[in-house]
């Protein structure tokens, strides 16, 4: 009985489902503050002490406007698309060890890195749908650009991911980090430079901003969207950039490994996760800062020509390293 | 701060974009964005803002309601003599009115936060004399 | 080639036209109906960078006059027509020269000149429902009583059948800061063609200025552009003092030179900083527009509001810049001009910014010059035209200033010509302010304007605007023609998107700096 309410409580509250939400905000809130100092402006500051309600503030009032369905679009998919793709995130994200053991006990499996990476594929999909069901020019653009754009970075990211894989010897996401007492961004740099470039692709961030690039296709794929289906739009994007980190800081930064001080364990893994999924996203928004957006041909051609060979590369080297350099030292 | 301006001159010198260091120089700087409404910024000295009439100056000749481009100012009765309505919904600041007036009578003050949901603050009434000695309608 | 005047004037009397001296511009020329395209002949054949500014249509009473006018490399003249009222027909330019494609259809539409053998006649300025027969700018018309159609509820059709699809850019969208209508039809990703319709933001500011004094006047032209106020305002006050005779005192000039520069600044630091976002590139925006704000500072400063000057009048300047203002209009162009090297480092080294702007709508040098753009589309495709330069016009021809020109003709020159032209700005007003003249700012001048008639160009931040303005001898103008820099831009608009990704449409259009409550006035 205390088994089962244990595992509701880690569900839903901590670390899964509620922590997971409150975490969100408060990356989204990071991100808008560190873009907004960039650009020598201010950033949220009215809501709650120096802004850090204006997530929450924002999700609520688009829950509290019209949800307007246009009529020729696919109703079914319209509806849901949104919140299967929220869903999908928050159930891959319970794969990740946030407190020093997966959200849902138990529940780590051989090769769930894989099998991980395939949910993102599959958010991102789902994600295309909801573009694709709205009956809108603005909205198919914007659809089938995301489509162009995760598919074809979907194979270098794996093939990076592949490189921590085989530093650890493994392909289970728990090994991974148990393995990282020298976290894997020291041993193979090369890989998490790229990492976090293709991550930023998979996420759609400025230099790969074009699926929702204002000045032409309105909102891209949100366009037909209002109410509380955008406010899930919205969520699940923000959410998928807390997953991009997340998985960023458990392949290369050793996850929740870090010195633990006094009290529950648990507690500290969380704050070290916590404190590396933060800088992983600084270091996003300078990139996000920096650039400009380019276009659809410019972002495919970059990915065949450059990011492929370097990522087929990168796992080549890693791979020679793992087998005869390190097992040395 | 050191590191930030060590890297903007190693990026001038390198040919990177220089937006590499200067956004990093910005990160710890103070915005340039104010918290308005809470903090106020004052305008310019002779700043175009909202009228101010005194009607003991005024000798009723009519010439700022006839140069008005918008049609803003209405002749209306006092106590027997013709005095300038404003009506700011209709005003554009131009202050031809100010430049016409052979007795300034009209004048400009710095107060431009006009925005109200109540339609009847946008028409200043002439105040007659005895009620109001000297200057009226100050905002 | 560049024409001498003598040999225009010889070759023109050559052929028995009529010529006034000093009339309208250089010279006006009187050509009867159906010889205006001879002397339009001559003119192209003599001078290449011969091209028409503006078409004015005017009510005459009987009759419907329709002045072309031309400029040249050294001159500016006037062909003057005139058709009676019930037939109203010219043969058209177009094939002669196809940037006045958009000025005939404006003519067709407010006063009813048909100009035969347009290759797209239609509406220009009107909305749809407009009832037929009814033009705004004859003197019999009253627009009080004009009543509108009723709108046809067809559908729009997405595609016309032949495989392309059609994007509508407009009138709301995000890329646009104002409404306009484009129809793209795309194939893919590649434009094949640009469907324009204006008219959006008509507010008939020319029909409302004949009923307003010339006083009042001032404030209405100001208010057809919000960015470009003081050139419309100058433009129209140096028409009004033509017609007069009146001159205006040194340090008035010298101030409107002031105010004007400011103006440019402004303009500039805003288009750049929006053509950083139509890229994607919301930093730059930010900073662009950051380092904009002490400019509206300045401006409020010299004339009481950030953005309209109101500031101009018909005899000179309405307020004076005092003396304790100059030591910080001087500190303040000093900041600005030590940001410029890092926007131009950035222009040169940025690889997204050279990836998105470097030949992307591209406008070839002959193009550019039947096509007749102004400005810096202009500027920015070898065309070297800048009224400040050709027919110097307030302080403009004591101060020393450079003239920017770029050869590659693609959205990154014309960038570039705008952020030189910051710089130069800088100059102006600095040297400006260090010789300013001492003494009255202002002559009195009469409210009722003796009968006569005016020519005017100013070179706004977007490139030449022209103002004709008739007067009848009453407190109230008879015609005041407007022809704004960007009506005269957006057919090469129409002419550089073809061919290119429907991505590239966004930059493309911004660099041309469309405003369109001055095309549309």
């Amino acid at each position: 009985m205390i088994d089962y309410l244990w595992l509701i409580f880690r569900v839903l509250v901590f670390p899964g489902f509620t922590f997971i939400l409150f975490l969100t905000m408060f990356c989204d809130w990071i991100e808008r503050k560190i873009e907004a100092r960039m650009q020598n402006r201010m950033g949220p500051s009215f809501t709650g002490p120096s802004g850090i309600l204006q997530p929450l503030a924002d999700f609520i009032k688009l829950l509290t406007k019209e949800e307007i369905t246009p009529n020729e679009s696919r109703k079914s998919i319209f509806r849901f698309a949104p919140f299967f793709a929220f869903s999908v995130l928050i159930f891959a994200l319970c794969f990740l060890p946030i407190d020093g053991a997966s959200v849902i006990p138990n529940v780590s499996f051989g090769g769930d890195l894989i099998f991980v990476m395939a949910l993102i594929s599959v958010a991102n999909f789902l994600l295309f749908l909801s573009g694709w069901s709205s009956s809108n020019p603005y909205s198919s653009i914007g659809a089938a650009r995301v489509l162009t754009q995760f598919l074809g970075y979907d194979i270098p990211l794996l093939m990076l991911a592949l490189a921590p894989a085989f530093l650890a010897g493994s392909l289970t996401i728990a090994t991974i980090v148990a393995r990282q007492w020298i976290p894997f961004v020291v041993l193979a740099p090369w890989a998490f430079i790229f990492f976090i470039i293709t991550m930023q692709a998979e996420l759609e961030k400025d230099p790969f901003d074009i699926p929702h690039a204002e000045s032409e296709v309105v909102a891209g794929y949100e366009t037909e969207y209002s109410g509380g289906k955008l406010a899930f739009l919205k969520l699940a994007r923000d959410v998928q950039i807390v997953f991009g980190a997340s998985l960023v800081t458990v392949l290369f930064l050793g996850g929740t490994n870090g010195p633990a001080f006094f009290g529950l364990p648990e507690l500290w893994s969380t704050l070290w996760f916590v404190l590396k999924v933060v800088a992983v996203i600084v270091i996003s928004e300078y990139m996000t800062v920096l650039f400009a957006r380019l276009r659809i041909d410019q972002i495919v051609r970059a990915n065949w020509k450059f990011m492929l060979p370097l990522s087929v590369l990168s796992l080549l080297l890693t791979i020679g390293l793992a087998v005869w350099v390190y097992p040395m030292v | 701060m050191g590191l930030s301006n060590g890297v903007i001159a190693m990026t001038k010198k390198n040919l990177i974009s220089p937006i590499v260091g200067e956004v990093l120089n910005y990160l710890f700087k103070k915005p340039a964005t104010g918290k308005y409404p809470f903090v106020k910024c004052t305008p310019a000295e002779d700043f175009r803002g909202k009228q101010v009439f005194d009607i003991a100056l005024c000798v009723s000749c009519g010439l700022c309601s006839r140069d008005c481009p918008a049609k803003a100012i209405e002749m209306v009765d006092v106590n027997g003599k013709k005095r300038p309505m404003f009506l700011l919904d209709r005003c554009i600041f131009c202050y031809q009115c100010a430049e016409s007036c052979p007795r300034n009578a009209i004048k400009s003050t710095e107060f431009f936060e006009l925005a109200t949901t109540n339609k009847s603050d946008l028409v200043l009434k002439p105040q007659p004399l005895d009620q109001k000695p000297g200057v009226s309608n100050v905002a | 080639m560049t024409s001498n005047n003598l040999d225009i004037l010889k070759a023109l009397e050559a052929k028995n036209f009529q010529i006034q001296i000093g009339k309208l511009g250089t010279a006006a020329i009187q050509a009867p109906v159906g010889k205006h395209r001879d002397a339009l002949k001559i003119l192209l054949d003599l001078d290449e960078k011969t091209a028409v500014t503006a078409i004015t249509g005017i009510d005459l009473g009987a009759s419907v006059g329709v002045y072309y006018h031309v400029r040249t490399s050294n001159s500016f003249v006037t062909i003057q027509c005139e058709v009676p009222k019930d037939k109203p027909t010219l043969a058209t330019i177009t094939d002669l020269v196809p940037g006045a494609a958009f000025h005939e259809l404006e003519v067709t539409d407010l006063l009813g000149v048909v100009f035969e053998g347009h290759p797209n006649p239609g509406r220009l300025v009107l909305p749809d429902t407009w009832p037929e027969g009814v033009y705004p700018l004859r003197k019999d018309v009253k627009i009080n009583e004009v009543k509108l159609n009723t709108p046809s509820s067809e559908d729009v059709k997405l595609s016309d059948g032949s495989g392309l699809v059609k994007i509508v850019i407009g009138p709301h969208h995000p890329a646009l800061l104002e409404p306009e209508k484009f129809a793209v039809l795309v194939d893919g990703e590649t434009v094949k063609k640009v469907e324009p319709r204006i008219g959006y933001v008509h507010r008939g500011v020319e029909k409302a200025s004949e009923s307003k004094t010339y006083l009042q006047d001032v404030y209405l032209v100001e208010r057809i552009c919000g960015i470009c106020n003081s050139c419309h305002a100058t433009a129209f006050v140096e028409a009004v003092e033509k017609i007069l005779k009146t001159d205006v005192p040194p340090r008035a000039k010298y101030i409107r030179t002031i105010i004007l520069e400011l103006n440019r600044l402004h303009s500039h630091l805003l288009t750049l900083g929006h053509a950083g976002l139509e890229i994607g590139y919301e930093t730059l925006f930010q900073y662009f527009w950051r380092d904009r704000e002490p400019i509206m500072d300045l401006t409020e400063m010299i004339t009481g509001n950030r953005v309209i000057s109101s500031s101009l009048t018909v005899g000179g300047v309405r307020r004076d810049i005092k003396e304790a203002d100059i030591p910080k209009i001087k500190a303040t162009l000093t900041e600005l001009r030590k940001k410029i090297p890092f926007y131009k480092q950035m222009y040169e080294n940025e690889p997204s910014i050279r990836m998105r702007m470097q030949k992307v709508g591209v406008l070839a040098r002959e193009d550019a010059l039947k096509l007749c753009v102004v400005g810096p589309v202009a500027r920015g495709s070898g065309v070297d035209i800048d009224v400040r330069k050709d027919e110097p016009y307030e302080a403009y021809g004591e101060i020393p200033f450079k003239e920017v020109v770029y050869t590659a003709g693609d959205t990154w020159a014309r960038m570039n010509v705008r952020m030189d032209e910051v710089e130069e700005s800088i100059n102006i007003i600095e040297y400006a302010l260090d010789h300013l003249p001492s003494g009255a700012y202002r002559v009195k001048v009469p409210r009722v304007v003796p009968p006569g008639e005016a020519v005017n160009r100013v070179e706004a931040p977007r490139g030449e605007l022209f103002y004709y303005v008739k007067s009848n001898g009453t407190a109230f103008p008879e015609r005041v023609k407007v022809r704004t820099p960007t009506f005269a831009n957006i057919p090469a608009f129409l002419k550089t998107a073809i061919g290119e990704s429907i991505a590239d449409v966004p930059p493309n259009f911004v660099s041309l700096d469309p405003c369109f409550s001055c095309t549309d006035r």
